[in-house]
Formats: C-alpha cells, sequence, structure tokens
C-alpha cells in the first residue's frame, strides 16, 4: 500500500508538471536530431521527427490524469445522483432510471465512447465526458443497491418517524453512508478508464494528431517496432505503472486475495 | 424453457430497441450534415436539387421521429443504407467483416474459458502456492497492461526477434495471436473469479462432509465444488464480453485486421454515419446475444435454478 502510494504520489505530480513544464516543445520538429539516443538533454531520446519523447510523455501523462479525474467526478456524482434519487422516487420511476442504468451496459463504455470521439473530436475532455457519462449506469445501480440497505438501518426508520423531510433525510444520512463505498466502487474503475482512453487514442477516431496522448504515440510508432522498440515501449510502461498504480490504491492485494472485499464482487468494468 | 427463451428474447429486443434511438439520437446532433459529405465524396454537383433529392431518399426532411422510424424499418428489413466512401449497402460491408470480429472476440473468450479452469483450479488447490500466486501475477498484470501494447510487444518479439511470424500479413496466425490476446486478459480474470468460488465452497458443509466421506482436497473440489465455480466463471464471462469488443477493436487496428472495427475507423473519417448507427447495433446484438446465450445456459445446467422455477 505505502508503495503504491508512493507512486501514485510521483505519478500525479508528473503530471501535474506535465500541464505546465516540458524541457521542450512536444511539437518542435527537429529533422537533424531524429531518432537521437538519450542524452541529458533528451532524456527519453527523440522520435522519428526529432521531437522530444519525454515531453511528449509529459502532455500525455497531463491528459490522460485529466481523463481519469472527470470521469471519475461523473460517475461519483451521476451515479450516486442517479441512485440515490431513484431509491427516494420509488415505484415506476425508479424501475425506469435503473432499466435506463441497465441499458448502457448493453453497449461497452469503449463502443460509446467511440461513437462520442467520431462525432465530436478526441480529446481529453470529450473522452472523459464520454466514458464518464456511459460508465453511469453500474454505479447507479450500485449506490441505488447501497441506498435501499441504508435505507432499512434503525437509524434511518428513526429519522422517517421523526418526521425528517425526505431531501434532508438523504443528505444528511444516506448518502455519507453510500459515498465513501460508491467512490471506492469509481475509484476500482479509474484505472480501466486509463486504458479505455489509451485504446480510444490508439484507434485514433477523430484524434487530433498534433496533441501526444500515450495511445497516438503508441500507434504513430508502432512502424518503428523493428528499429526503435523504445519508442513504444516508454507509452506502454507509462499506462501500466498509471493503471497498476490506479487499480492497486482502489483495490489492495490483501482484498484481492482474500477474494475481494463484498464490494467487489460481481464488479463490473468499463469497456 | 420455451417460456425462457422467449422472455430473454423479448427483453434483448427491448433492450435494442432503446439502444437505437439512443444511439439515433446521439449521431443525428453529429455537427457536420452527412448530405454535403456525400456528396463531396461523390463528387456530385452541390445544386439545391441534388441535395434535397439525397434529404429525401434518406429521409433526412422530415421531423427527428419520423426519420427514426424509417431508419428502424430499414434496418429491421436488411436496408442498412449505403456507405459513403465505397457505395456498397452497409449491411454486405458488416456482413463480410463481421467473422474476423467474431471469431477474435469470442474465441477469445471461448480459449478463456477452457485456460482459467486449470489455472483456477491449481490455485484452489493450494491457496497461497506458486499456480495460485502466478495467477494473481497475470489478473494483475492483465488489468495494467493493455492488450494492444502487448500485442506490439510480441511483433517485436515473435516478429523481429524470433522471425517466427509475419506482422501485419492479415495471416492465420496474426487472427489466432490477437485471439490469443483477448484470452489473456480474460483467462486472467475468469481464472480468479473461478479460484475465488472454488475456495468458498471449502468453507460449505458439503465440502466438509466430502473431505470426512475420505476425498482429498482435490477429488472433493473437483467433484463438490468445480460445477458451482463454472457458474460463477459464466456470470464473469457477462462483464468480460464488453471488454473483449474493446480489445478485439484495438487489436484489429493494430495488425490491420480487416473486422468490423477497422471498418469503421476507415469510415468515420468520411463522417459514414449509416456505418456508425450499424456498427452500435451490431455490438448491441452482439452484447445481448452473449448475455441471452449464458443466462440459458445457467439456468439450464444449475440445478438452484431449475428447482426454484418447478
Amino acid at each position: 500500500m505505502r508503495r503504491g502510494a508512493v507512486l501514485a504520489v510521483a505519478l500525479a505530480a508528473l503530471a501535474l508538471a506535465g500541464a505546465v513544464w516540458q524541457p521542450h516543445d512536444p511539437d518542435a520538429v527537429d529533422m537533424l536530431a531524429r531518432h537521437a539516443a538519450p542524452s541529458l538533454s533528451h532524456p527519453l531520446g527523440t522520435d522519428h521527427l526529432g521531437r522530444d519523447l519525454a515531453s511528449r510523455m509529459l502532455v500525455a501523462a497531463w491528459r490522460t490524469g485529466l481523463v481519469v479525474v472527470i470521469v471519475g467526478a461523473i460517475g461519483l456524482a451521476g451515479g450516486s445522483a442517479l441512485g440515490t434519487i431513484a431509491a427516494i422516487l420509488g415505484g415506476w420511476r425508479e424501475r425506469l432510471i435503473l432499466r435506463g442504468a441497465e441499458l448502457f451496459i448493453v453497449v461497452p463504455t469503449l463502443v460509446w465512447a467511440l461513437t462520442a470521439a467520431a462525432l465530436f473530436g478526441l480529446s481529453p475532455l470529450t473522452a472523459g465526458v464520454a466514458l464518464g457519462l456511459a460508465g453511469v449506469g453500474p454505479y447507479a445501480l450500485f449506490s441505488n443497491a447501497l441506498t435501499h440497505r441504508v435505507l432499512g438501518q434503525p437509524f434511518v426508520l428513526a429519522a422517517t418517524a421523526l418526521g425528517a423531510a425526505r431531501l434532508r433525510l438523504m443528505l444528511r444520512h444516506v448518502l455519507p453512508n453510500t459515498l465513501p463505498l460508491i467512490f471506492a466502487y469509481v475509484g476500482s474503475q479509474a484505472g480501466q478508464s486509463v486504458i479505455a482512453y489509451a485504446s480510444l487514442a490508439f484507434i485514433g477516431l477523430g484524434a487530433d494528431p498534433s496533441k501526444p496522448d500515450w495511445g497516438s504515440m503508441l500507434y504513430e510508432y508502432r512502424m518503428f517496432v523493428f528499429d526503435r522498440p523504445m519508442l513504444t515501449i516508454w507509452p506502454g510502461l507509462a499506462i501500466a505503472a498509471v493503471t497498476w498504480t490506479l487499480n492497486r490504491i482502489f483495490d489492495p492485494p490483501t482484498a484481492a486475495a482474500s477474494g475481494g472485499a463484498g464490494l467487489n464482487r460481481g464488479r463490473r468494468r468499463p469497456s | 424453457m420455451g417460456r425462457h427463451v422467449l422472455a430473454i428474447g423479448l427483453r434483448a429486443a427491448a433492450s435494442l430497441l432503446a439502444v437505437s434511438a439512443l444511439a439515433f439520437l446521439v449521431i443525428a446532433f453529429m455537427p457536420s450534415d452527412p448530405v454535403m459529405i456525400a456528396i463531396r465524396a461523390w463528387n456530385l454537383p452541390a445544386d439545391p436539387e441534388t441535395i434535397a433529392g439525397l434529404r429525401a431518399q434518406w429521409g433526412l426532411d422530415g421531423p427527428l421521429p419520423a426519420r427514426y422510424l424509417r431508419w428502424l424499418a430499414g434496418f429491421v428489413s436488411g436496408d442498412w443504407g449505403r456507405t459513403f466512401r465505397t457505395g456498397e449497402p452497409v449491411l454486405a460491408e458488416f456482413a463480410a467483416r463481421l467473422p474476423l470480429s467474431l471469431s477474435i472476440g469470442l474465441g477469445g473468450l471461448a480459449f478463456a474459458c477452457v485456460a482459467a479452469v486449470p489455472i483456477g483450479f491449481a490455485a484452489a488447490l493450494r491457496p497461497e502456492g506458486a499456480a495460485d500466486r502466478a495467477s494473481r501475477l497475470l489478473a494483475v498484470t492483465v488489468q495494467a497492461v493493455p492488450a494492444f501494447w502487448l500485442g506490439l510487444v510480441l511483433v517485436w518479439v515473435l516478429g523481429v526477434k524470433l522471425r517466427v511470424i509475419q506482422p501485419f500479413s492479415g495471416g492465420p496466425t496474426i487472427v489466432l495471436l490477437a485471439a490469443g490476446l483477448v484470452a489473456l486478459h480474460s483467462a486472467g480474470m475468469f481464472a480468479r473469479v473461478y479460484r475465488r468460488d472454488l475456495i468458498e465452497q471449502t468453507g460449505q458443509p458439503h465440502f466438509r462432509t466430502a473431505l470426512a466421506k475420505g476425498l482429498d482436497r482435490r477429488r472433493a473440489l473437483w467433484r463438490h465444488g468445480h460445477r458451482g465455480a463454472i457458474y460463477a466463471m459464466l456470470s464473469a464471462v457477462r462483464s468480460e464480453a464488453g471488454w473483449a469488443i474493446g480489445t478485439t477493436a484495438a487489436l484489429e487496428v493494430l495488425f490491420g485486421l480487416p473486422g468490423i472495427s477497422q471498418f469503421l475507423v476507415q469510415s468515420i473519417s468520411a463522417r459514414d454515419f449509416f456505418v456508425l448507427q450499424a456498427y452500435v447495433m451490431v455490438v448491441a446484438v452482439w452484447m445481448l446475444a452473449v448475455n441471452g446465450a449464458i443466462e440459458l445456459a445457467v439456468r439450464r445446467l444449475d440445478p438452484r435454478w431449475r428447482e426454484s422455477q418447478s
């Protein structure tokens, strides 16, 4: 856990640094320095156009971080709101909301995101919103089930008996109990959103080729795998490191070893 | 049994209808006009007559609900529109490419189910043993490493270092490699689910009875745990199916395999909205078919279900 936390802080710092500073202009083409070996000025070397690989990796880290935050925020807010509201409304309106949530599971998250990328172009914002919205379904179902469980607790029944309004009941008694669990669930899927975004950028629908992403770098550099394998190794390692760290933070190995906490049973991953 | 098939079919049809409406709505808000794109793509004269003609032909001149119903009627009767790029019927293009995508995606899932049983069984036989650790490592790795990058690394190792495959040739070896990569991810997940269910059952009274009867752990697990664990694994296949479609899409692009996702990528540069809509529908049908098949299989095989039904 501690190792995971240290790595997480380091990766987050790199992503934040990538937002404001890179050693070189990530788009500066330098045909004299094509495929340069790693050096002090180019720590990871340069690509086939002489662009500094480390700078491109840093920008891509920031873009990936944005996607993770957007997907997580939408999943947490949308999922808990929908699930809780459905539980308050009850009856046919609840069934309608839950059916709607199930609908999003029929078409994989990645395919909804592909559709959005095809229509509106691929950027961290569109990808984050699309992946986030498409992923809301499972969270809504999960938070709805949790809300019902909390609603059956004695303290909630007591509050109801005391005449607490429904909105107040939700804000004071239900959400504080369900939100941490929903947060953990959303977090356990955060690693998957990194891979989903990398896949989207790799597939490249509507992507802006001038903006570096780990996925689009892998696509661009795949032709050089024969002669310059390091160009494809670095982005891949970055994706794996970020995903592994996120998975480890939100799903500690002790829980995985014992078969996962009750929370993770039947977890669905966005795809 | 027939009743279940009917119920699952009806539910799937309702979901499909809702998905189609949703996809239609999203695509209708596309920022660019498909008619202008088609005129550019086919080099037609951009006069008002042609534009109005195309609009009428595609039913783009009516209100949104009418357009949707018209599209739906066409879709059901097999008229999926024509692609802008080649002018071929979309249905024919999909029919030609679907077998490849299905063999990668579903083939990978099937491989994974077969591979996961021995791995998961060995892991459950000795918790914290070598097999258990290896299977956990596999699960953690495949969750962190995208399949298309693993494919790229394999291209380098097998194609460049060992020279045993011809990458980007699109031959049967490449299809097999792609299916294997889909299988690797799923096998890692399935093996853990299978193992977890087996281990959970070791705490059950019926398992302890089997041990007391004199069976050793291996035979008791196989005879009294295996079936239940298979059902747990089948449920995991449902959530994995969507993941497999995404992986298949990325692998088609990586290896240049002519599947439906590669077709989508090629068509999208022409803003081919018929293809996009058809793609969403095909994927939805694929998912619903997998879900339905698994639900039926579990209901049919699992005695707990059969008892509760009678």
